[in-house]
This record gives structure tokens, C-alpha cells and sequence, in this order.
């Protein structure tokens, strides 16, 4: 009988020891078909000790360029003219429609919203935390950024100015463009009274952050 | 004569008979709940090299998943940023932080930070992010409420099972498109028919066959 006892309270031991399902833990899961599971292959941002720095997805070698991406369209990649300018239009593929605009609003909200804000004040949440920045994200709505050029925001949005760190690699060259198209959108809305927005726009119109 | 097998042994057919249906149905139960992916996979938090919390980032300053994790749209694999995400901010905010000596000892030296995997499929299985997120699979059907993790968890057995799951009757994990990252949408809570939104342009058909996954 004590045999039969001590047996019922290892296995309720052994089976208290290996708990629930859903309990948190440190250690990798256990994976019984190891040389399945993990197969000798190169998996993306997977460290591989084939390579002196480990990385599995190789840098491109300096000064090579992937077929597709010669960017030789300057006003598409750079926001340029011929004659060097920011380009004030959208580059040649990239019509101006609501849906583009919609894509705009998008984007921005990811990429941008963080530090600008959703109305381009730059008040973001980013800016709102952790002691604040030492240089305050720029407000579209002030004057000095009325008169730029879309290819302004394009660039800027690209290649980052001042203490703004580029984000070409971050958002494709198409996505930029329309984020500048919502910035001036959000421009030409942002300091206008509802009154004097059309009444379809005004339900529309993006939300002010207080 | 003396018999061969003392009268007790009489008893074992009808042990083994009794014992033995108990004895199947515990390892079957033993094996159903302890060796599962439920069991085995669920609740995996390894302990990352920068305390990063999604919780913050993500909860309570309301970051899209995007922002951070911007090729899930176009790509197989959500990638882990790049150090320069972390920079893009915090050459601003908390520049003086020590939780962020890592990030800010990674830009400068260009070596990447060892961000432990969280969520990994075996190899022999196909996943690509970019159509889930097409067809309207919110993150936090997958991946759990991130936005409410310090330290991110397993929250799902990304079990074969589970998969099939969702593969047979897509509809109840389906949101609008404009809705997948949004962490607070609740399935529960919205009327949500994926038939009938116009925003989808053609409806979803989630691959059954073996090769669907397993190429």
C-alpha cells in the first residue's frame, strides 16, 4: 500500500513540476525533431558562423546595384529636376488622387505621426515622453515651411535633415511621395477654420491634437 | 497435481482489462497536453539584450507595429528593425539612458544588437507575413496584445493544428484591412463580414493542400 502511495505522489509530483500549458519561461522551447526544425540553411537576419561577421544576410558589395535599382529617374529618387531644383510636382507614375492621399494619410501616421504629430505640429507622442526632444520636430504649419516644394518633404523625408535621420530605407520611394502630398495636404487643412472648408471636408478634416 | 498458476492469477485478465483502457487514455492525455506546442512553445520569453518594452512603445505611445516592423506588408519575414529605428528617436529622447548602451554602442560600431528570436516556425514550414496582412489577419491574432507585453511572449501555439484552424474557416480571424495593426480592435465586439466589404478586393482562400506550407 505505501509502495501504490509513493507512486501516486511522484507522478503527482512530476506532473505539479511540469505545470499548465501557457506558463512563462526563459528556456527555448523544446523542439524534439532538432535537425528539422533547424535546418542548415540561412534564414532572414539569422546569425550564421560561416561568415567572419556572422550575418547570414550578406551587405551588397560596395558600389554594386541590384537589377531594378539604378534610381536613375532623379525627380522620382531625389525629388530633383533636370537643373538640380526640388521639383514641386509628383514625379512622372505617381498621379495626385484621392486614393494616393488616403496612402499619404497612412504612411504618415506610421512613419511621421511618432514625432510630428497627426496634424503636423510637432507635438507627436514621441516628443511627449522620456524628457522630451532637445529639438522640437518641425511644425508644418509654420510660415517658413509654406512656400517649400513637395520635393521638400520628399527629400526630407528620404534623406532626413538636421537632427531627423533619414528614412528611405524605412519606406519605399512611392510611399514617400505620398507622405508629401499629405503634408501639404495637411498644410493647406491644417490652420483653416472648419468654416471655410468645403462641407463634405469638414467631417473629414484630421483631428486637432490639443 | 499442484496448479501451475496460484487462483490469483485468475484475476489478471480482468486487471489488465480494466487497467489498461485507464493506462492508454493517461499517456494519450499525457502526451495531447504536455507535448503540445500549447505546452511546449506557449509563454517563451527569453530574456532580450536591451530591455525594450512593446508595452510602452507600442501601448501606451501608440507606435504602429509598422513603424518598426515595416517589411511584414511586402515581405516573408517581419523584420527585426535595424538599430538605426531605435536611433531615429532616441538620439532625441533618453540619450543618456544605460537600458539603451547597447543600442547606442550598436550604431556607433555598425555591429548589429543579438535580439533573441521569439517566434520561430520549424524550417520545414513555409511563412510569409505579407499575405496574412493583405487578407486582413490582425497582428494580435497571432502575435497576442504586444501592446500590453514589457517583455514579449509567445501567445499562441503556432502549432500545425492552429494553423489549419484558421486555414479552414478564415472569416471569425478576419478584420477590416485598415484595422490589422490596430491592437484594440476586438473581434468579439464588431460585426465584421468580410464578404461584404467593399474593400477587399477578392476574397480570401487559404491554401489546405500539404504543399501550401510545405514546399
Amino acid at each position: 500500500m505505501a509502495r501504490v502511495r509513493t507512486t501516486w505522489a511522484a507522478m503527482a509530483a512530476l506532473l505539479t513540476v511540469m505545470g499548465c500549458r501557457g506558463n512563462r519561461s526563459n528556456e527555448p522551447p523544446v523542439h524534439l525533431q532538432q535537425n528539422m526544425d533547424f535546418q542548415e540553411r540561412g534564414e532572414a537576419q539569422e546569425r550564421n558562423d560561416f561568415f567572419a561577421d556572422g550575418r547570414v544576410m550578406r551587405p551588397p558589395v560596395p558600389g554594386t546595384i541590384a537589377v531594378g535599382y539604378l534610381k536613375e529617374d532623379d525627380h522620382l529618387w531625389r525629388g530633383r529636376l533636370p537643373n538640380g531644383a526640388l521639383a514641386d510636382e509628383l514625379p512622372a507614375g505617381i498621379e495626385l488622387s484621392a486614393a494616393l492621399l488616403d496612402r499619404g494619410q497612412e504612411r504618415y501616421n506610421i512613419y511621421c505621426q511618432p514625432c510630428h504629430g497627426e496634424t503636423g505640429h510637432g507635438n507627436g507622442p514621441a516628443t511627449r515622453r522620456g524628457g522630451g526632444f532637445a529639438v522640437a520636430p518641425a511644425n508644418f504649419h509654420q510660415q517658413k515651411f509654406l512656400p517649400v516644394t513637395l520635393g521638400y518633404f520628399f527629400d526630407v523625408a528620404s534623406n532626413g535633415k538636421g537632427s531627423m535621420k533619414g528614412y528611405k530605407a524605412q519606406i519605399p520611394v512611392e510611399d514617400r511621395w505620398a507622405i508629401a502630398a499629405w503634408v501639404r495636404t495637411l498644410q493647406v487643412t491644417g490652420e483653416a477654420s472648419v468654416d471655410e472648408l468645403p462641407e463634405q471636408a469638414q467631417n473629414q478634416r484630421p483631428r486637432r491634437i490639443q | 497435481m499442484p496448479a501451475i498458476f496460484p487462483r490469483w492469477t485468475n484475476n489478471i485478465p480482468i486487471a489488465i482489462g480494466l487497467l489498461a483502457p485507464l493506462v492508454g487514455a493517461g499517456l494519450i492525455f499525457v502526451v495531447w497536453y504536455w507535448f503540445s506546442p500549447s505546452y511546449t512553445d506557449v509563454g517563451y520569453r527569453p530574456e532580450q539584450p536591451v530591455p525594450y518594452s512593446h508595452k510602452l512603445h507600442a501601448g501606451d505611445m501608440g507606435i504602429d507595429c509598422r513603424y518598426c516592423h515595416n517589411t511584414v506588408e511586402r515581405a516573408a519575414h517581419a523584420a527585426i528593425p535595424p538599430t538605426q529605428t531605435c536611433m531615429n528617436c532616441h538620439e532625441q529622447v533618453k540619450t543618456e539612458s544605460l537600458r539603451l548602451r547597447k543600442v547606442r554602442e550598436s550604431y556607433k560600431t555598425g555591429e548589429p544588437i543579438e535580439w533573441v528570436r521569439v517566434h520561430q516556425l520549424p524550417d520545414y514550414a513555409y511563412f510569409n507575413h505579407s499575405p496574412h496582412v493583405a487578407a486582413g489577419v490582425g497582428c494580435a491574432t497571432c502575435h497576442g496584445r504586444v501592446d500590453k507585453m514589457e517583455v514579449v511572449e509567445m501567445d499562441q501555439p503556432l502549432s500545425m493544428g492552429w494553423c489549419l484552424d484558421c486555414h479552414r474557416n478564415p472569416e471569425p480571424n478576419l478584420r477590416p484591412l485598415d484595422q490589422v495593426t490596430n491592437m484594440n480592435w476586438d473581434p468579439t465586439q464588431e460585426a465584421y463580414d468580410p464578404k461584404r466589404d467593399p474593400a477587399r478586393k477578392r476574397q480570401v482562400n487559404p491554401p489546405l493542400h500539404c504543399s501550401g506550407c510545405h514546399r
